[in-house]
């Protein structure tokens, strides 16, 4: 599975972030490394919602981290706006910032304990603002209103926020400094199904009302669908299915996608259920399995899946792309 | 009809704090019949790890604890107090949400079964570790022989939350309690555990209590299901009937608020608004009612009692969902745009099932 190639970009002036070949590596001393993300290629539309999903250990933190410059990446290129980030050095990455703000999945632990909410919000505000580092007074008022926390609390620290007002109060942190793309990793596995979809929702009203582009990474396959338009599914570093949200849900083709939709406890209506019996364990990220990636669980796999990978193709009319020898047939015919 | 072998009876649990009591669980009652699971539902805060750490004795000794919990004919509390460590472990286990905390870390994966079993059973050192591999087997671990020898952190977290099923299984035990055993590993993982504890209880005759966060598990899973909020238990009835024919606002909100998988993308969620109430020196009222679509005034001068069919569907509320009562208190609501405690209200598209 998983294979590379560069099939799903699209050459349209509407596209804001390219990734091209993407590949991070992290040693883990002698001279051994882990092969995080190993070729992925996509790209993201002005005003789309991306989704990433897979299980731990895929690549999908490590692809959100490449784009904003949070690790170092070995090969490939970020390339946003005719910008390459992995090139930008100095003033010229500065200036780049502000335009890619990011969400954490702990919304506790992603905010200053010691600092009033306040604070929190307006800090890249103080940091950009204008030349002297002022902005609008009612700026911070008018976020706060945004998402959902009342102006009056502005004094109080994260301490005296429950889970769900945290990660408001994360979104509003992003949102200060007018961003074009909002990444967002796991921001909903840490609360309770009842505050989830208050913040879905709230994700789905600040990206109407500040037109904002997302990237929506999470493990959860029902959450993805419900807030993207189109979705990759990453296992081991590689990418093994691109497209729609509602077609590539609708129309699995790659095992992998199915193993997944099978294993939810509320299975996909469009999965059987045996599906989700992957055998075994998830290979190690140090020494990947040569050919496809996921050949060591498939039961599909045959001699050609050992040896050669797979390169992204495209489901004939359809924005939809899988890595696979051996796809799943759907009854509308490949 | 033969007592359950679980019977709880109006469990109160308190602990005291500096800024007052918690109430954390409230008049809390179940039974549970051999063979059967019990799925327990709920957000953060709503006691279900409290009330199966009561039946487990694991609560601090702080903690303020009335009523009766009954389990094959023992008073579990009076167990606690007479000081028979051989109860819990042997009789009743529990399997908790992260197995890297539960496991030693500097200790073998064998060594950490075989020290339960030469507890409680008195084995050799021998015969214990020879016991440690073959439950290993019998809880799917791949080369146990194997394993027995290796430290957790070498296990990835799907085969680490084996060892600690392992561990549980290891006395042979009537009830084993699972708190939130899945959370913390990946859905492909999940099933196999979910199957594996299945498939253990099937073998055995164990009976389960499985407390989660997530409705679609106690769907697929449980026989009878739970769902308590701000430590009580609102509505519990089997399975289907919990999930088809609701009767607490509260499930029916739950299950509105969740993304489903066979929703087109961008479908708009249905959130609960507000929060969870404070569990100390909570008012005498419905603990749901500042959140609740149906909430009338009388919602707010008591707390309403379990109704229903004992046993087989009760639920504790005044003005219950997919009722004639529920529906009339909703249109009031809507069209006053405000439940009694103020909270706006605006109309859905009718009431459904999951």
């Amino acid at each position: 599975m998983a294979g590379s190639g560069h099939a799903p970009l699209r050459d349209d002036p509407n596209v804001l972030l390219t990734i091209q070949d993407l590949e991070v590596e992290f040693p883990v001393g002698k001279g051994a490394v882990v092969h995080a993300v190993s070729g992925i290629s996509f790209d993201v539309f002005e005003g789309e919602t991306l989704g990433i999903v897979g299980e731990s250990g895929c690549g999908k933190s490590t692809v959100a981290k490449s784009i904003i410059r949070l690790n170092d990446i070995k090969a490939g290129s970020v390339d946003y706006q005719g910008h390459k980030l992995a090139d930008l050095e100095g003033e010229a990455l500065r200036r780049i910032r502000p335009d890619l703000q990011m969400i954490f999945q702990d919304p506790i632990s992603s905010l200053n304990p010691r600092r009033k909410i306040r604070d929190v919000i307006s800090e890249g505000l103080a940091v950009w603002g204008d030349d002297r580092g002022s902005w609008p007074q009612d700026r911070i008022e008018e976020l706060m209103t945004a998402v959902g926390i009342d102006p009056k609390y502005g004094d109080r620290r994260p301490h005296q926020f429950s889970g769900g007002q945290c990660q408001r109060i994360g979104i509003a942190r992003a949102l200060a400094l007018d961003p074009k793309m909002m990444i967002c990793d796991e921001p909903v596995s840490a609360l309770d199904v009842s505050v989830q979809a208050q913040v879905l929702n709230l994700l789905e009203d600040m990206k109407e009302r500040y037109g904002l582009t997302l990237l929506f990474i999470s493990h959860d396959l029902s959450v993805v669908k419900n807030v993207s338009d189109r979705i990759i599914v990453m296992y081991l570093g590689k990418a093994c299915e691109i497209g729609n949200a509602d077609e590539l849900y609708e129309h699995p083709r790659h095992p992998y996608t199915r193993a997944l939709l099978a294993s939810i406890p509320e299975p996909a209506p469009t999965v059987d259920p045996s599906d989700g019996d992957i055998e075994g364990e998830l290979p190690s990220p140090i020494t990947p399995p040569a050919g496809c990636r996921f050949n060591t669980r498939c039961g599909h796999a045959s001699d050609i899946c050992f040896t050669e990978e797979p390169q992204m193709q495209r489901v004939p009319g359809e924005d939809h792309y899988f890595a696979c020898h051996h796809p799943v047939e759907v009854s509308v015919g490949v | 009809m033969a007592d359950p072998q679980l019977s709880v009876r109006d469990l109160t649990v308190r602990f005291p704090t500096t800024r007052g009591t918690v109430q954390a669980v409230n008049g809390v009652s179940f039974e549970l019949e051999q063979g059967q699971m019990l799925g327990i539902v709920g957000e953060s805060g709503s006691g279900k790890s409290v009330t199966a750490k009561t039946l487990m004795n694991l609560l601090p000794r702080t903690a303020e604890i009335e009523g009766s919990v009954m389990f094959d004919g023992q008073d579990v509390r009076q167990a606690a107090a007479d000081g028979r460590d051989h109860f819990w472990g042997v009789e009743m286990t529990m399997v908790f949400q992260d197995p890297m905390t539960s496991l030693n870390p500097v200790k073998k994966c064998g060594e950490q079964i075989a020290e339960t079993i030469r507890y409680h059973l008195g084995q050799s050192k021998s015969e214990a570790l020879a016991m440690a591999e073959d439950l290993l087997g019998q809880v799917g671990i791949p080369e146990p022989g194997k394993r027995v020898s290796q430290y957790p952190h070498e296990l990835s977290g799907g085969l680490r939350q084996r060892v600690v099923i392992a561990m549980a299984l290891a006395c042979q035990p009537k009830l084993l309690i699972a708190d939130e055993p899945t959370t913390a590993v990946d859905v492909t993982v999940q099933r196999h555990i979910l199957n594996l504890l299945d498939s253990l209880r099937e073998e055995r005759g164990m009976s389960m209590i499985l407390i989660t966060h997530d409705l679609g598990v106690a769907r697929g899973r449980c026989d009878d299901v739970a769902v308590m909020y701000a430590g009580r238990i609102v509505e519990r009835s089997a399975t289907e009937t919990l999930f088809g024919d609701s009767r607490h606002p509260y499930t029916d909100a739950l299950l509105r608020s969740i993304p489903r998988i066979d929703q087109p993308s961008h479908t708009r969620l249905d959130p609960i608004p507000g929060r969870p109430p404070e569990l100390i020196n909570p008012p005498v009222q419905c603990a749901y009612a500042p959140r609740c679509r149906y909430a009338q005034p009388d919602c707010l001068k008591s707390i309403p009692e379990a109704q229903g069919v004992e046993g087989m569907h009760e639920f504790a509320c005044h003005h219950p969902a997919n009722t004639d009562q529920g529906r009339e208190a909703l249109a009031a609501n809507v069209a006053a745009g405000r439940n009694a405690s103020g909270m706006p209200v605006a109309g859905y598209a009718g009431t459904g099932g999951f």
